[in-house]
């Protein structure tokens, strides 16, 4: 992949919008940031760092390290950040070096001792305005960490300094302001639907797909003791209305009890981007709904972060081995797919159909094999882009900056650059994609660079091919 | 100049050996009680051990990681580390000085492929140095040590293969002798101090990122009463989210809608 342009960096590196606190802030970063007072940043990030590093597991690691890295530059050739830059600023191991530096320099013995023989004052306002630039130009992808032999996890230092940037104020505003409103607001959710408007949409799919289908497909509302609390992506509700229907039309034909709960019906777990104080307590709201109607398990929508915020950090805030299983709607139609209780007409999708696996669910190795089964098993014509599976390659707005509007032209020429270079060689007329995130970047980036391919969801091209007894 | 030889593998060396094997000892220790500690620290105990596993031994055995990208870099790398490894331990005279130093050794490798896998880490040191002067992406990356390990480790190397192959002088195979000798003793003092603490701690990374990847519950919470930060959000207007972890968020979860859609002025879709 060929670097950057002079051209084409200046291109990607204008903000769409510029952000007023900026200037009060005195950040180069083209985004971010909650307005607040600039006093002491230094002293208020350590201490932010301190108080983390005392209640959290994240010494442990960050002291391991430190001691094994060996800069061996390895994780060049995985971040589709620095192939399209060439910038050394965004190598991974570069990137977790600003954070693992404070942390040698201020919370280790040696590090203390050498930085007062040497006189070094340590932390500084321009290394802070670093980290908050370098910490949210990465996607937080993990394919680094594939590619490292000293086993480093970039991502989980990235996550860290995200976090301790956001204890003293600094975190995308756009981020921010959907969390707000899912915690405190009077919606509860990121997309701030009310209630009513939800029943009205959801009963409004459900008119469509007894026109389209000719049959009763209903979307259960606070159905107490079903099988399955659903929770997709919350801004699929105005925006994937053929996702929602795909969702639907599986449990029509499955007759399994799902529900759509009205206390809380938002997947979207910001938290896990930039503070675990936010992850936790968006986690637990998933509980009180879960709670409230008895359901047995959590069912999460096409969305890559939702299912894996949930399914990984479900049981680590709502008590380990004893929490309510929690899986994803692919998980969910593969099985009952398998099982004969859902039947899809063989070759319903004539068009070249390619996958692009979400880095939250593929990576772990969790969801790679179910959506390329059940989409073998309805598209004539599947492609495979490469590199795929665990090893795929971001979207480019991964790690909550494709919420992030101001920074779309860094999305789609340098994060997105790759995978368009990928989607465009598979030469596909759809690519699925299922996750939310992953959808919203995708039709960006196919349009900034004038790709004819339609992004959609798994379920969306599953719905055409249900075949209903 | 014997009596220095003598010093640098008797005292000297028995001195480094032991205080590589404490130091290296001090930081596995450290490192699975930080792990232990968490893990018990977490309520969330379910981790993926056999991926872990995988990706442990994937790792401490690289044949074919190393070749999936940047292939020539890996070969030469994977070839520094064998002989790196190999002929230390393994090379007939070294057999016996264990043999002197430990009271049993094991086999020795043929004579033949000590030498060639001597001249193997002279020449792939050599170029893993020059591949970090001449790789721009590993020069923004590399310290001070990172250019001096692969030299540092070429030394005793290309000293001892001079010592046991050229014909030289007296004189000159003491000095080389000596220069072997305190060289191996330099690395094995630095070894727990610096980057090549890796001998011992890579095999660890994949358990603690493993157990790093759950998070203590109310964390978060206690982070935020720590910093002073229950009346002053960062990223929440007013009071913060209430005060105790997930119990309280129970509390105050959303009352559900008993309204009907036909009541309700429907707002934006």
């Amino acid at each position: 992949m060929q670097p950057l342009t002079t051209e084409e960096r200046a291109r990607a590196f204008t903000s769409a919008k510029k952000a007023d606190v900026l200037q009060k802030q005195r950040l180069p970063v083209r985004y971010h940031v909650e307005d607040f007072e600039i006093e002491d940043r230094p002293r208020r990030f350590l201490e932010a760092f301190a108080s983390i590093l005392k209640h959290t597991n994240y010494r442990m690691a960050l002291d391991h390290y430190v001691r094994v890295s060996a800069k061996c530059s390895r994780c060049t050739a995985n971040c589709q950040v620095y192939m399209a830059t060439g910038d050394d600023r965004d190598i991974p191991c570069y990137r977790s070096e600003l954070l693992l530096s404070v942390y040698r320099r201020h919370f280790t013995v040696s590090g203390v001792l050498r930085g007062r023989l040497l006189g070094d004052p340590g932390l500084t306002d321009e290394k802070i305005q670093e980290m908050a630039e370098s910490f949210y130009n990465c996607t937080a992808c993990r394919r680094c960490h594939f590619e490292c032999p000293m086993g480093i996890d970039h991502g989980l230092v990235t996550h860290l300094g995200r976090y301790i940037l956001s204890e003293i104020g600094i975190a995308p505003r756009a981020l921010v302001v959907s969390t707000r409103e899912q915690l405190t607001g009077a919606t509860g959710n990121t997309s701030a639907i009310p209630v009513p408007a939800l029943i009205d949409s959801l009963e409004f799919l459900s008119e469509e797909m007894q026109e389209e289908k000719g049959i009763d497909i209903p979307f259960p509302i606070d159905q107490e003791g079903a099988e399955y609390l659903f929770l997709p992506a919350v801004s699929d509700f105005i925006m994937e209305a053929d996702t929602l229907m795909g969702n639907a039309a599986v449990f029509r034909a499955t007759g399994d009890s799902w529900t759509v709960g009205t206390g809380y019906f938002d997947g979207i777990n910001y938290g896990l981007f930039y503070s675990d104080q936010v992850l936790e307590h968006v986690v637990s709201k998933i509980r009180v709904e879960a709670e409230r109607l008895k359901v047995k398990k959590i069912l999460i929508g096409e969305c890559g972060h939702a299912s894996r915020s949930a399914k990984f950090f479900y049981p680590t805030f709502c008590g380990g081995r004893k929490a309510l299983p929690v899986i994803n709607i692919m998980e969910y139609t593969h099985q009952a797919w398998k099982e004969g209780r859902l039947k899809l007409r063989a070759g319903a999708i004539t068009e070249p159909v390619t996958y692009h696996d979400p880095c939250n669910i593929a990576r772990p190795g969790w969801i790679v094999e179910q959506p390329r089964e059940l989409l073998k098993a309805f598209c004539s014509n599947y492609v495979e882009m490469t590199p795929n599976r665990r090893n795929n390659i971001c979207c480019g707005g991964g790690g909550g900056t494709v919420s992030i509007d101001e920074i779309r032209p860094y999305r789609t020429l340098v994060g997105g650059k790759a995978k368009a270079d990928q989607i465009r060689a598979t030469g596909a007329k759809y690519c699925v994609a299922p996750c939310a995130n992953c959808k919203k970047q995708l039709r960006e980036l196919m349009e900034d660079q004038g790709i004819d391919c339609q992004i959609v969801g798994l379920h969306d091209l599953l719905y055409k091919a249900i075949v209903f007894d | 100049m014997d009596s220095w030889i003598q010093f640098g593998r008797g005292p000297l060396f028995r001195l480094a050996f032991a205080l590589m094997l404490l130091g290296l000892l001090r930081i596995v220790v450290l490192t699975v009680v930080g792990v232990v500690e968490a893990y018990r620290r977490n309520e969330d105990k379910i981790i993926n051990w056999r991926e872990v596993a995988r990706q442990t031994v994937g790792w401490m055995f690289p044949v074919g990681r190393l070749w999936r990208k940047r292939p020539v870099y890996g070969t030469i790398s994977l070839l520094f580390h064998i002989g790196l490894i190999v002929v230390p331990l393994f090379l007939a005279a070294h057999v016996l000085l264990w043999k002197r130093f430990l009271g049993f050794a094991w086999g020795a490798i043929p004579q033949a492929v000590a030498n060639n896998l001597t001249i193997l880490v002279i020449a792939t040191g050599l170029a893993l140095f020059l591949g970090r002067v001449g790789h721009r992406a590993a020069r923004a990356l590399s310290r001070p040590q990172d250019y001096f390990w692969p030299l540092l480790l070429v030394v005793p190397f290309a000293t001892g293969y001079v010592c046991s192959n050229a014909q030289i002088g007296a004189k000159t195979y003491q000095g080389l002798m000596l220069i072997h000798i305190y060289s191996a003793d330099l690395i094995m003092l630095l070894i727990p101090f610096t980057k090549i603490a890796h001998c011992i701690l890579a095999p660890l990374s994949q358990v603690v990122t493993a157990v790093a990847w759950k998070f203590p519950a109310g964390a978060g919470d206690r982070v935020a009463t720590t910093l002073g930060y229950a009346g002053r959000p960062t990223w929440v207007v007013g009071s913060r989210l209430g005060t105790a972890p997930h119990h309280a968020a129970a509390a105050v979860a959303p009352a559900p809608a008993s309204v009907t859609p036909k009541e309700q002025e429907v707002c934006s879709k």
